[in-house]
């Protein structure tokens, strides 16, 4: 017997001539509202028999309100006979309720499945398409909206630790990127850049000491951050072109750098929202480990000396299972991943080759070559795609191995 | 934060509850006959909506139920929901009455 049918059994074993109290009369709205859904009552029904049940005086009133219904609540009349694809389509929609956040479906998950069950066609064995891509947009948006309690680690946490994370990968990555053409100069090579030296090297770290400095300083305001970023980036494109002008020309050199323009500028943005939006260097430092911080610091290099997407799709899979217990650690890793993520659509040649061959960007991503590149791009985002997957998948049999016990 | 105007969506959604706390699939039923069947909330839409009306606190928790062995979850209207409610309908109610009143200016029918 359901809750509602009790109450409403209840109800009626009581003698008609009582006084109801504003109990009675919402428990006698909510059945009406029950047999609303189910389809006992139209709309116009409803508001009428509302507004008798909400103004009743007595049980008799109620009662009359409700003596037409059937006494049992709305979804009491397919009791246990649910035909064997309905479990089918259970499963389907829990599959689905997987892309939900974990936090989320720990409230939501039964709820939403009994909703899901009660509106699927009868007869149907697994979830339509228009529901799938409906859920996996809920989820979207579940996952984008703000979460009114800011002790939700789902995002903030993995932003902490990037703050700190940051900095170092784009330290490692440009000076492994500036020893190359350093060395040449000390040797006394020919080298683009050895009339600029001074200001080559001081364009070279503006990035990872702008980074470093947001994440020490954390500004209070929202302002003074996002002025600081703009001048930072400003600050960034003037050396460049100073450079270029320098150099007289498109110099190979150069226009490497500039392709590595948009990394910076895309750690930038990066730190400047772990910046915002984190609990704080202290958070971070308590939340960052050295497994992680090692492996960060192996990645780095190993991307900035190679440069290779399949480098970045092994170490992508190394971090995923460093990170791969926890939602928070799987977030560190989609974030971390954004600032390497350039070095996949710039050739190979970009860090150890620093040969003629290589034209401006523009002409290289027209190049059949370019295509290849993108290929490879697909692997590796298909690579990330899969570890989260399995990752999300893990996660949700474990929560619900967990919760099984208590059910 | 919600602001005015509501999309539609959310707009049914809160008028499904100020008819009093109902659960999920009260809702989209509701939202279907509000609408003439015209708006058929789908799961996914409907609760990323309701989570988004939570967390603005525009609509609350009311209980939970058994039912078939099923979890129903009701939601009710806070009253700062009601009030976002009425000022959305005072808004339409505005735009629509000048809209019939030049209706009826240029001989339309009413």
């Amino acid at each position: 017997m359901t809750g509602a049918g009790r109450t409403q059994k209840a109800g009626r074993a009581m003698d008609d001539r009582f006084r109801a109290s504003d109990a009675d009369r919402d428990r006698a709205a909510a059945l009406l509202r029950d047999h609303f859904a189910a389809g006992r009552l139209d709309a116009a029904e409803l508001d009428e028999r509302l507004a008798m049940a909400l103004n009743a005086k007595t049980f008799g009133e109620l009662h009359r309100v409700l003596a037409d219904l059937p006494e049992a609540g709305p979804a009491q009349q397919q009791p246990n006979r649910l035909p064997p694809d309905r479990g089918r389509l259970e499963r389907g929609y829990r599959c689905l309720l997987a892309c939900y956040p974990a936090a989320y479906r720990r409230v939501h998950e039964e709820e939403m499945l009994a909703v899901l069950m009660t509106a699927a066609p009868h007869g149907s064995r697994r979830p339509g398409i228009g529901e799938a891509v409906d859920l996996i947009w809920g989820a979207v948006r579940v996952r984008c909206q703000p979460s009114r309690r800011s002790a939700e680690p789902g995002w903030r946490d993995p932003l902490a630790v990037v703050s700190i994370l940051l900095p170092l990968i784009v330290f490692i990555t440009t000076a492994v990127r500036v020893a190359g053409p350093l060395h040449a100069i000390l040797d006394g090579a020919p080298s683009p850049f050895r009339d600029m030296f001074p200001l080559w090297i001081l364009n070279q770290f503006t990035g990872p000491v702008a980074l470093l400095a947001l994440s020490l300083l954390r500004p209070q305001r929202f302002a003074t951050r996002a002025t600081v970023t703009v001048l930072i980036g400003l600050t960034y494109l003037a050396y460049l072109a100073t450079l270029s002008y320098l150099a007289g020309g498109p110099d190979p050199g150069v226009v490497s750098m500039i392709a590595g323009g948009p990394y910076i500028m895309l750690a930038l943005g990066l730190q400047m929202a772990a910046v915002t939006a984190s609990p704080g260097l202290r958070r971070g430092l308590q939340l960052v480990t050295w497994k992680q911080a090692a492996l960060t610091v192996i990645a780095a290099v190993a991307v900035a000396i190679t440069s290779y997407p399949w480098t970045l799709a092994v170490i992508s899979v190394i971090c995923a299972a460093m990170g791969l217990t926890s939602s928070r650690g799987r977030w560190l890793l989609v974030l971390l991943a954004i600032p390497l993520g350039p070095y996949v659509a710039v050739p190979y040649t970009y860090v150890i080759g620093w040969g003629p061959h290589m034209r401006l960007y523009v002409t290289w991503l027209m190049s059949p070559g370019a295509l290849g590149q993108l290929g490879q791009a697909c692997v590796l985002a298909a690579v990330f795609l899969g570890v989260f997957v399995v990752a999300a998948c893990r996660e949700s049999l474990r929560s619900r191995q967990l919760a099984r016990p208590s059910r | 934060m919600t602001e005015l105007p509501l999309r539609e969506p959310t707009f049914l959604i809160l008028t499904a509850l100020a008819v009093g706390p109902q659960h999920g699939y009260g809702i989209m039923t509701d939202v279907a006959q509000i609408s003439d069947g015209r708006v058929r909330l789908r799961a996914g839409t409907l609760y990323a909506a309701l989570n988004r009306l939570v967390n603005d606190g525009l609509v609350e928790f009311d209980r939970e139920e058994i039912v078939d062995a099923r979890l129903r979850r009701y939601y009710r209207l806070t009253p700062e929901g009601a009030r976002c409610l009425q000022q959305e309908v005072d808004r339409m109610r505005s735009t629509t009455t000048v809209a019939a009143r030049r209706l009826r200016l240029i001989g339309g029918t009413q």
